[in-house]
């Protein structure tokens, strides 16, 4: 045999030989990837036979809720009416408001009245933590919300009364008693008070010894702090 | 003779590398694919998975019909109670 033909015969050997081990190291590939395929498959199979319930499911939930929701919010609207039931839905959750209620398209053109300035503010915490309170999701460890003073002196603001302001803002509250350092000179009937002086004296005379020996006691008023005033005008009161 | 050795050579030299040449490109195709079927087969079994709790749908379903009749209860209370707007 001539030495071409030995050439030409290990060149097919070699090209064989190749084709033989990619060829099987192909088909086992393709073979792997069957069964993979094959259980890709069956997965797939599963996710859609657990899952075609679901649609029916869900929508059935997705009614009775709906009707749960139209009927409150029907209800809401009949007590409170919509203006205030607008302002209340925005109050607890702001910018509620703007989706409107779904039965009663006006909600959505309806100006939400500042709800949140006519309940108080404890009323609106407590409204809050029932469902998605955000002050809850901030400070879910935070101390308790629930202050007794804090809530009252808010309360208070919310009704502006000469009344209702700090003590230190008030006159101050007239001292009686005999040892009172303006004594008012007794009334000869229930009501009414014995003449003032010609001098225009204000109203009393300090004088408890005449007093006591049944003297007119009229004369200039004389005003004098107590102690305890003096320390109640350096110290404010707590509210 | 010549040519009978120029064709030898061509067939040893040649045609030999791009055999292994393709086939090698082929058989690295057919590995690459493999894992990614692995893949989606494992998350295909996963989700699955994920899917068996779709049957307590159905007492969720329940108790929101229970929990709607509740509320409408409560509801008619209300509305017999509290003044209209």
């Amino acid at each position: 045999m001539p030495a071409p033909g030995i050439v030409l015969a290990v060149g097919v050997v070699l090209i064989v030989a190749a084709v033989v081990y990619y060829l099987v190291r192909t088909i086992i590939a393709l073979r792997a990837i069957t069964k993979g395929l094959d259980d890709a498959i069956a997965g797939v199979g599963e996710l859609i036979e657990k899952s075609a319930p679901v649609n029916e499911v869900v929508n059935t939930i997705n009614s009775h809720l709906d009707v749960a929701v139209g009927a409150l919010e029907g209800l809401l609207v009949k007590k409170a009416g919509l203006r205030d039931a607008v302002g209340l839905i925005d109050g607890l959750y702001p910018g509620a408001a703007a989706d409107g209620l779904r039965d009663f398209p006006d909600s959505k053109t309806t100006t939400p009245p500042r709800i949140s300035e006519v309940y108080t503010r404890g009323v609106l915490t407590l409204a809050r933590l029932g469902r998605e309170a955000p002050i809850a999701v901030v400070s879910p460890e935070g101390p308790v919300l629930r202050h007794p003073d804090r809530a009252a002196a808010q309360t208070r603001d919310l009704y502006p009364h000469e009344r209702q302001l700090r003590p230190g803002n008030l006159d101050r509250s007239p001292v009686i008693g005999s040892d009172s350092p303006i004594q008012y000179e007794p009334a000869a009937t229930p009501g009414m008070r014995l003449a003032r002086p010609a001098g225009g004296g204000a109203a009393t005379a300090p004088d408890p010894a005449r007093w006591a020996a049944g003297g007119r006691t009229s004369g200039k008023a004389r005003q004098e702090t107590t102690p305890d005033q003096d320390s109640q005008e350096t110290t404010p009161d707590a509210d | 003779m010549i040519l009978y050795w120029i064709g030898s050579l061509i067939v040893l030299l040649v045609i030999v590398p791009v055999v292994v040449v393709l086939l090698r490109g082929v058989l690295q195709a057919a590995d690459g694919i493999v894992p990614s079927v692995q893949r989606i087969a494992a998350v295909a079994a996963a989700g699955s998975q994920d899917l068996d709790a779709v049957p307590l749908l159905l007492t969720t379903q329940e108790q929101v019909k229970r929990t709607v009749e509740t509320v409408a209860d409560y509801g008619g209370s209300l509305n017999v109670i509290l003044d209209d707007a």
